[in-house]
């Protein structure tokens, strides 16, 4: 882990006033329980879009429900804080309508693997050009502690007071047979291989998928905690090769020492390609062509 | 009223004179029973004996109607129209119809009456000539004949002289070429026929002998400018009109009763009941040869009063009576005190 | 001489019993007759369900199917055989004259030809066989003995069959051999029946284009006239056709359609495409509108506009996938939780239609508000003429006021007071930002769950919906019939409501003063114009299709007075008779007060 620096807090300040990425935070203070993991993702993503220059009114970031999606207001970027589990289809509505924009969906693990779940085969498979930050804390923070579908057997919660019964999902294996083309691990105690995997992801044309792993410090006292997940954490080795999705998978399916990094990547054509191809199939003008939209709008009249 | 499975079927073949009034007549008889007549006719039963009116204008198949479609509704009688019989099965009591359906009887009354015969010499000429035995068939040839136009009529008959009345009539010309069925079904000596022939033409009728022209040759379709028909004579003596129409007498419709189990000589053969040699089948009408006691033979009956009074015995028969057949109108021809002729067999209601 | 006839054409599913009535329609419309048409598909595809394919083709347009037809024509009769006695007296029954199979007794269509219709018995299959070699034509041949006995002229059947088969030039080729079978064999024919056309009278708009299309389609030509950019939607029956027609048209005007993995996300999508700013609709069933219904909420507290286009078919749960219903008003006026007002209009023909689903992107954008077309399957399938405007009537990007807001203030997307429509920013409009929450919000959008702002939220998102009683060239209501106090006055909706008008309008015949009154806009509710027209009704007859009275619940519900309900869940529409037995009823009961 190499040496540990000192950080005096003025110098912080001075370093986070003149990045500019303060402009991406809103004044809305995030209502997360003192030493969540997601105060770090929220950081990671401001400086993120801060990085990739992207204009605050060309982001729009979206959530479902959960203790991750009240992200969208933490954030100075247009957004839509919508219903549990509906992150991902929204976001692709809001893709669909005016690629120009940059989507990112935020969510929890039960957000978007127990209700949601049937929606991320579908933006993965399409391809739809936008990045689904998981926030996996393996619990339901909002609702005070039960079991998420990526809880380990044996975890004791409200509703599994004996013990949970059921075996945990393996997001990141789902992903990968899903045919996301861009899937990676951060963890939250790692926050500046977190920014840069989110930057990553963000700069990727495509669906990504980025699985961050983080503590639920208030619920979960025994299993995902900072000193576990610190210790089980390790990177991806450097030889691995992000085309090689059966290597990636491989990976992927150790999730007893979760590997971090960049899994797989593959550059294909997007939804609105596709979409845009239709059109021209169809022998109609894109509207992004100076001839179309007019033309468009002239039907209207 | 509780339906009963064994409510008798009676089902009769023909909607004509005999078939319709036997219908009413089980009816009456058999308030519960199933009663249905299959008929090859795609009209509810009308009068033949009204069919001369489409001469003078009547074109319209309802006028020609005997009963109202509300009266078969009423009297609980099927009528099965478009429905040709293709067999009898006279030991299992089924129909078959041509479109491959089975009907079960209890009892069947054959009243299917009999068609225009036409000689073997002229079948070839079918096509160019206007038979004159359904409405559809009326109206066509009415509908071919123009106004005061001329009427070639093959053979006669009392069906054709009947028309033949209304034809001229209407200021049609008809020609009627004779021949032995003329004054069929009345049978007429030798002696008689001059005189007959006489009357014809006081009526107004022209009548060609057909045997003194030696037979008819030909029937053609007439040139361009010329009229529609020609008929040409053995002798090379030919005739113009506008239409030809046979009358050659009846020829019973019992094609379909071969293999039934029933004796048939030209018609269905009944006893002075009106059975048939099949249990439970009846006939009656045109298509029926009863027996006569008095003249030992088998023999038809003709007209529509004859007619009637056989379908109403056979329904009576049918449903318990045992009745004889007993002809209740006379079948002689006259000639009027106007030098007319006078048939019988042109009256009825 | 008027020209008023019915033809129902009933077969199997694989007799072509549809495509034989779809080319007799566009024939008969290509003439200049007026059509009103309704298909009855069965719920399985493959098979030997029922199809019915029935049309009333006239001078002028009618309303609605009459309850018996001139002529039946029947390409299998074990289907056909029950709709023997739906034919008039005098009218034609055309069948197949021979089997190639054994019959039981009264298992062919002669057994059941009542003794006032005229038998019209034809060899299809052997004339079928004969012309193309081919049983699979024996559609066609019907056709061309139809236009044969009918003497309709023969080249708008053959324009009808080009147009059908395009691109099929073996299917044109065999089908016009069996019309001209048909058509000869028609020759031969005698007609009995009394069933005659008159002459066509050609509509004369100028600019107009005269088409005979389905609701379904009549929606896709609104919303496509609306300039739609992006749908998103999931099969279901009987919305399906909304979608795949839009599928292949709205490519060709650089739109985009996406067939979502569920209802839930396309509505989601819709949601999202809306928030956008573009103008986005889906289309579904009631049980896809169940599934919708809380996205729907989404959409009413955080005033994204969306249209929805619903087309009802019997229920509850699964239903009665093919047969129509009028039994979702209550959803889509109340269904999901909480209070969330929305838009709900609901055409009452085909041309409504059109109009119905063009409006609803205006009213969608001007109120900031999800907007539910709600159909059924009746009008969803239903075929009528309908004259197009020249101009679409339609109005684009309705009152999207982004910059209202005082430069420098913190953008307001939920600024209280006014005219309770507040500013709509979309996304990459600079300054606007903000972030559309499904919970409760202040006026920047930020969760707040006071007693004070839920209140005035609350009044915000009902009372801006009641602006839209005044959305321009929009028929809320249409009264007619009699003008002033009437003994009867029928209300209804949706698509029962031509069967209802053709009831009052034949009672008036009978000389019973009465009108009708179709309500379109069902919420809000135009209660002051539908009260005013209570008024004048003694009586008032609210016939619709479902058990519950569903629109008669929501019409006393705004106006408090008693009515007479006529709930119907047949799966099919209404019975005129039967409706205008309940006007006679009613009208009735007043020469019963008066003699007592």
């Amino acid at each position: 882990m190499g040496d540990i620096k000192p950080v005096y807090l003025e110098e912080k300040l001075k370093e986070v006033e003149e990045s500019g990425r303060l402009d991406y935070r809103s004044k809305t203070l995030p209502t997360w329980c003192p030493g969540c993991g997601y105060f770090s993702i929220v950081e990671a993503v401001a400086a993120s879009l801060c990085e990739l220059g992207i204009p605050n009114e060309n982001a729009v970031v979206v959530s479902g429900i959960g203790c991750s999606s009240r992200f969208p207001f933490f954030v100075n970027t247009y957004g839509m804080h919508t219903l549990h589990g509906r992150a991902l289809p929204v976001a692709t509505g809001v893709k669909t309508a005016n690629e120009a924009l940059t989507v990112v969906a935020v969510g929890g693990d039960g957000d978007g693997f127990a209700i949601g779940g049937g929606h991320v085969p579908h933006a993965a498979r399409r391809n739809v050009d936008m990045t689904y930050l998981l926030f996996d804390n393996g619990i339901y923070g909002l609702t005070k502690g039960q079991t998420s579908p990526t809880s380990a057997t044996g975890f004791r919660t409200p509703t599994s007071p004996y013990e949970n019964p059921d075996r945990p999902l393996n997001p990141l294996l789902m992903v990968l047979s899903y045919g996301a083309s861009w899937v990676g691990q951060a963890y939250a105690g790692r926050p500046d291989h977190l920014k840069k995997m989110i930057t990553q992801a963000m700069a990727h044309r495509g669906f990504s998928y980025l699985h961050i792993l983080s503590p639920c410090v208030t619920f979960d006292k025994t299993h995902r905690t900072y000193q576990n997940l610190g210790m089980q954490v390790r990177d991806l080795p450097d030889d691995h090769d992000p085309s090689d999705r059966l290597a990636a998978m491989r990976y992927a399916m150790d999730d007893a020492t979760p590997a971090l990094g960049l899994y797989y990547r593959e550059e294909r054509p997007t939804l609105g390609d596709a979409l845009d191809g239709l059109v021209e199939k169809a022998g109609g003008e894109l509207p992004g062509k100076p001839a179309a939209k007019p033309a468009r709008k002239a039907a209207r009249r | 009223m509780t339906k009963t499975k064994n409510v008798r079927h009676h089902v009769v073949i023909g909607s004509g004179v005999a078939g319709s009034q036997a219908a009413e007549t089980l009816r009456e008889r058999e308030p519960d029973a199933r009663v249905t007549i299959l008929t090859l006719s795609s009209l509810l039963f009308y009068n033949r004996y009204d069919l001369p009116k489409v001469f003078r204008g009547h074109r319209d198949w309802r006028e020609f109607l005997a009963f109202p479609a509300e009266y078969y509704k009423d009297h609980r009688i099927e009528v099965r129209r478009c429905s040709r019989v293709a067999g009898v099965d006279g030991s299992r009591r089924t129909i078959a119809l041509e479109h491959k359906e089975e009907i079960r009887f209890d009892t069947l009354l054959v009243a299917s009456g009999g068609r225009g015969y036409i000689p073997e010499e002229l079948a070839d000429f079918r096509p160019l000539m206007h038979p004159f035995s359904s409405y559809t068939e009326a109206v066509t040839a009415a509908g071919v004949v123009p106004e005061r136009g001329h009427v070639i009529m093959l053979g006669g008959d009392m069906i054709g002289l009947d028309l033949a009345r209304t034809l001229v009539d209407t200021r049609h010309r008809v020609t009627l070429v004779a021949g032995p069925q003329t004054f069929w079904p009345h049978e007429v000596d030798e002696d008689e026929r001059p005189g007959l022939i006489a009357a014809l033409e006081k009526m107004g009728v022209e009548v060609v002998e057909a045997a003194d022209a030696g037979g008819i040759a030909s029937i053609e379709q007439g040139a361009r400018g010329l009229s529609a028909r020609r008929v040409l004579f053995k002798d090379g003596t030919e005739l113009y009109g506008d239409v030809v129409m046979p009358f050659f007498g009846l020829s019973p419709s019992v094609e379909f009763m071969l293999g039934s189990g029933t004796d048939i000589e030209r018609g269905l053969l009944v006893n002075p009941a009106l059975r048939t040699t099949g249990e439970g089948i009846y006939a009656a009408g045109d298509v029926c040869q009863i027996w006569s006691d008095a003249e030992k033979r088998y023999r038809f009956f003709y007209g529509w009063k004859n007619v009637r009074a056989m379908g109403e015995l056979a329904a009576r028969n049918i449903t318990g009576g045992d009745e004889p057949w007993v002809p209740v109108q006379d079948e002689k021809l006259r000639i009027d005190g106007q030098g007319k002729l006078q048939s019988p067999f042109w009256e009825y209601e | 001489m008027a020209t008023d006839i019915q033809i129902s054409i009933v077969g199997s599913a694989g007799d072509g019993t549809i495509a034989a009535g779809e080319i007799l329609r566009n024939a008969l419309a290509g003439m200049g007759y007026k059509v009103i048409s309704f298909d009855v598909y069965p719920p399985e595809i493959r098979g030997f369900g029922k199809c019915i394919a029935r049309m009333r083709i006239t001078t002028e347009q009618a309303y609605s199917l009459k309850h018996k037809s001139d002529v039946l024509v029947s390409l299998d009769d074990s289907h056909a055989i029950a709709h023997a006695n739906e034919v008039r007296d005098c009218g034609a029954v055309i069948y197949e004259q021979g089997s190639i199979v054994r019959l039981p007794e009264g298992g062919h269509m002669s057994a059941h030809i009542g003794p006032g219709q005229l038998p019209y018995p034809l060899p299809i299959r052997e004339l079928s066989e004969k012309s193309t070699g081919a049983n699979r034509s024996r559609n066609i041949v019907v056709l061309g003995f139809i236009a044969g006995l009918f003497n309709l002229p023969a080249e708008g059947f053959r324009k009808a069959i080009g147009k059908k088969f395009r691109n099929k030039a073996a299917a044109v080729e065999a089908s016009e051999a069996a019309f001209k079978a048909g058509l000869d064999y028609a020759a031969k024919t005698f007609k009995l029946d009394d069933v005659s056309f008159g002459p066509p009278v050609a509509t004369v708009v100028a600019g107009a284009t005269v088409e005979m299309i389905n609701g379904n389609a009549a929606i896709v030509r609104g919303a496509l006239d609306a300039g739609i950019d992006t749908f998103f939607g999931y099969p279901i029956t009987p919305a399906t056709s909304i979608m795949e027609r839009l599928a292949s048209e709205m490519p060709k005007r650089g739109g985009r359609l996406l067939q979502t993995e569920d209802e839930i996300s396309a509505i989601s999508a819709v949601i999202g495409a809306g928030f956008a700013g573009a103008r986005a609709a889906t289309s579904t069933s009631g049980p896809g509108l169940s599934l919708m219904a809380e996205m729907l909420g989404m959409g009413v507290i955080g005033e994204v506009p969306a249209v929805l286009f619903v087309s009802q078919r019997g229920g509850p749960s699964t239903g009665m996938p093919t047969k129509t219903e009028q039994s979702d008003l209550h959803m889509a006026v109340y269904g999901g939780h909480g209070d969330a007002p929305r838009i709900v209009i609901a055409p009452t023909n085909v041309d409504g239609c059109y109009r119905c689903a063009g409006k609803a992107f205006e009213m969608a954008e001007a109120y900031q508000t999800p907007v539910i077309v709600l159909i059924d399957l009746y009008l969803s399938n239903r075929y009528e003429t309908v004259v197009f405007p020249a101009r679409p009537p339609f109005e684009a990007d309705l009152n999207r006021r982004p910059g209202k807001q005082a430069a420098g203030a913190q953008y307001k997307r939920y600024a209280l007071g006014g005219d309770d429509i507040s500013p709509r920013a979309v996304p990459g409009e600079k300054g606007g930002m903000h972030v559309v929450t499904g919970l409760e919000h202040n006026e920047l959008g930020r969760p707040n769950d006071s007693a004070e702002l839920h209140a005035a939220m609350s009044r915000k998102r009902h009372e801006k919906l009641k602006l839209a009683l005044n959305h321009p060239d929009f028929t809320k209501f249409k009264r007619f019939g009699d003008e002033g106090p009437v003994d009867v006055g029928v209300m209804s909706w949706g698509s029962n409501f031509g069967e209802c008008l053709e009831a009052m309008l034949k009672a008036r015949a009978e000389g019973i003063r009465c009108a009708a009154m179709k309500v379109v806009m069902l919420s809000p509710f135009p209660t002051e114009g539908v009260a005013s027209f209570m008024a004048d009704c003694r009586e008032v007859l609210v016939p619709e299709l479902n058990y519950q009275g569903q629109f008669a619940n929501l019409l006393q519900a705004n106006i408090a007075r008693p009515v007479t309900r006529l709930d119907r869940v047949p799966g099919e529409p209404m019975k005129v008779e039967e409706i205008l037995e309940e006007i006679r009823r009613l009208a009735g009961n007043k020469a019963a007060q008066k003699a007592a």
